[in-house]
């Protein structure tokens, strides 16, 4: 029970991460129709960008300049978020779905190398005692400061984006452009503010759970971006891309699974198993756990 | 020009005579030919600083043998023939040294080299000592190799050797799926059997994939005596950090290619109590004459030797000038089957003795700690300890 617990909270923890990354995933997807693929690369600059002022010792107080690198990685990220939607994805909007396909995998490799070209291809580890240490256990079971922050702050996260999405004038907005674009423009909603507010919002996330990843792993690397944006894809997938609530579920639900099949049948059969299951979900529900619902009143 | 001449005429007998006297006694010095050591090395190509620093080490050795005066009454030459580190000038350079009549050749640095020579020296009966680990070089059943370095499979033998002294039995090994790891991991599995242990628990990670708590989560479950990590750094640091996360305090023992100064970054707090097996740098070297050695090479050439291989193959020569003054014979006939009875031979890289295949039995390798601030201590074997 104790490891059963243990294994929870490990799930819980990476699950989180995807989860948030996935996210940004599911939201331009349900707007655009279109997989950001250079998503994955854009939550690790956030990393990248959170280490540059963790490494900086600005700001006094540690746990001040943990907060800066998470402002400063959420406003770096979601600007380069919106100047990728501007220049990658906008002039192709009415362009052939394989274009903006390519132009999504170029625009991966352009910030995956431009992260090299600026940091260098060789790991990079984050500094250690930025944040009060401290740790609970109970009966076997240990959990962390940074892994309730992780598990909070990625449901706090997760329900603000909720609220957002389903409680204010912008996120019916948003809705009503994912369902169709051309009858929301007839309505007055200005279409390209909303689809650059999704680009700002999802890399934004993302970059939150890239420095989530840096604080928690305490190492970066530059490729890391494609590890992490296909747990999240798959997470997007597994919870039905498109549909916000499902990309939580996905991510959380992927993360326990992984540990859940390392700890309790094989860990060589880890990745397998993880993809098993997609694969046996996605022929039950072909549209994923919450499956995108195809019409809604707004 | 007068002058010039005037000289010369008042040239005194006397010192004319004590020229000629010590031409006599160079001479005599000279008039046993020098015996010949080659070096066959990668002097040039991908490999050029390794095959200068065996060439260089070669001839440090010999100057200092001659200044002892030689090796039975005869001064040593060296002749050196680049290989690049490959087969085709292997063999051309075996041809050459052979026909420069070497009694041994210290050489080559990659397997490969050494392996294309190998014939053609067992065909001449001339000795070869090279640091190739490929297992096929001790296969061929020729008598006149002797490898100075290790084998693939010495770092298993040596990882059980460690757990079983170490009174570790029940052994957890984790390891990512690139063949270089699997095939370490199976082997220390292996001879941890072979040394009466249990391994309780093959488990693999992802490598670059971070998340190592699931399975170790499951390991500290099963109790293990030690956890033997056998991929990267990169990996093993984020292991050994993961394992004080979940409060695992079962000791961690990484493989070579955990030795890295990233591995103690980051680990960060959790570094204190890392073991990792590795042969050690030759800076590390705890044994007084691989200190003193090193000293004589820098004061020599300035620079350190490249890698712990130069010092292998300068005990391949060391080892067999002490059997050739041990025997009192450089004849192939006496002096090969007496390298093959070498025993608990004191190396730069560690006691070794040659076994009748010519492989090296006692390796070089030690257990290390890694301090907090990323630098090692060797705490194994007791030999190695300062």
């Amino acid at each position: 029970m104790d490891i059963f617990l243990q294994q929870t909270i490990n799930g819980l923890t990476v699950g989180g991460i995807y989860a948030l990354i996935a996210l940004g995933y599911t939201m331009v997807y349900g707007v655009l129709r279109l997989i950001n693929f250079a998503h994955g690369d854009l939550s690790v600059l956030g990393a990248y960008v959170g280490l540059v002022v963790l490494s900086s010792g600005a700001g006094g107080g540690t746990t001040l300049l943990v907060v800066l690198a998470f402002v400063a990685a959420v406003v770096v990220v979601g600007l380069a978020g919106a100047a990728l939607e501007f220049t990658a994805y906008r002039p192709l909007r009415k362009a052939d779905r394989l274009a903006a396909v390519v132009s999504a995998l170029g625009a991966s490799l352009l910030i995956e190398n431009g992260i090299m070209l600026i940091w260098g291809p060789q790991l990079r580890v984050f500094p250690q005692g930025l944040l009060p240490s401290g740790a609970w256990e109970a009966a076997g079971t240990r959990i962390d400061l940074l892994q309730v922050l992780i598990i909070g702050g990625s449901a706090l996260l997760m329900a603000l984006l909720y609220l957002f999405v389903h409680h204010t004038r912008f996120g019916t907005a948003m809705r009503a452009a994912a369902i169709d674009q051309d009858a929301a423009r007839l309505m007055g909603i200005n279409v390209n503010r909303v689809i650059t507010s999704v680009f700002v919002i999802g890399p934004a996330l993302g970059a939150i759970g890239g420095l989530f990843i840096g604080l928690y792993y305490r190492q970066v690397y530059f490729t890391m971006g494609w590890t992490y944006g296909l747990n999240a894809f798959i997470a997007a997938i597994l919870g039905g891309i498109g549909n916000i609530p499902g990309a939580m579920l996905g991510g959380v639900l992927l993360g326990l699974v992984n540990a859940y099949a390392a700890g309790f049948v094989s860990s060589s059969w880890q990745g397998a198993i993880t993809f098993a299951l997609l694969i046996a979900i996605l022929l039950v529900r072909p549209t994923g756990l919450l499956g995108e619902r195809v019409a809604e009143k707004v | 020009m007068s002058a010039f001449r005037s000289t010369c005429a008042g040239f005194n007998p006397l010192a004319k005579l004590s020229v000629l006297a010590l031409a006599a006694a160079a001479s005599t010095v000279w008039a046993a030919e020098p015996l010949i050591v080659g070096v066959q090395a990668p002097i040039t190509g991908q490999y050029a600083n390794e095959g200068q620093g065996i060439a260089d080490a070669v001839k440090l050795l010999v100057k200092q043998q001659n200044a002892k005066g030689g090796l039975l009454g005869r001064q040593l030459e060296v002749k050196v023939c680049d290989d690049q580190g490959q087969a085709a000038p292997a063999a051309i350079c075996a041809r050459q040294l052979i026909n420069d009549k070497a009694f041994a050749i210290i050489g080559s640095y990659t397997s490969g080299a050494a392996l294309a020579a190998l014939s053609l020296y067992a065909r001449a009966n001339v000795i070869q000592t090279s640091d190739g680990t490929s297992d096929e070089l001790t296969a061929k059943g020729v008598k006149t190799f002797f490898r100075n370095a290790p084998p693939n499979s010495a770092e298993a033998v040596f990882t059980a050797q460690y757990f079983k002294d170490k009174g570790y039995k029940k052994v957890a090994i984790v390891t990512d799926h690139s063949s270089f790891a699997t095939g370490l991991a199976d082997a220390v599995a292996a001879e941890v059997k072979k040394a009466g242990g249990q391994v309780i628990e093959k488990a693999f990670i992802e490598a670059g994939s971070q998340n190592y708590t699931p399975v170790l989560t499951k390991l500290k479950g099963l109790n293990p005596d030690v956890v033997y990590f056998s991929g990267y750094y990169n990996d093993g640091g984020l292991i050994k950090a993961q394992m004080a996360q979940l409060g695992m305090d079962t000791p961690f023992v990484g493989g070579d290619a955990n030795q890295n100064v990233a591995f103690a970054k980051i680990a960060g707090n959790a570094v204190t109590g890392a073991t990792i097996i590795n042969v050690p740098a030759p800076a590390d070297l705890p044994y007084p004459a691989a200190k003193q050695f090193l000293a004589e090479y820098k004061a020599a050439y300035g620079h350190e030797p490249p890698s712990i291989f130069t010092l292998t193959n300068a005990d391949g020569l060391r080892a067999i000038i002490a059997t050739a003054e041990k025997v009192k014979s450089v004849d192939p006939g006496v002096l090969i089957p007496a390298l093959h009875q070498l025993k608990d031979f004191q190396g730069l890289t560690g006691e070794f003795s040659w076994d009748d295949k010519g492989e090296r039995i006692g390796s070089p390798f030690v257990a290390f700690n890694v301090n907090a601030d990323g630098s090692y201590k060797i705490v194994y074997p007791q030999s190695a300890v300062k």
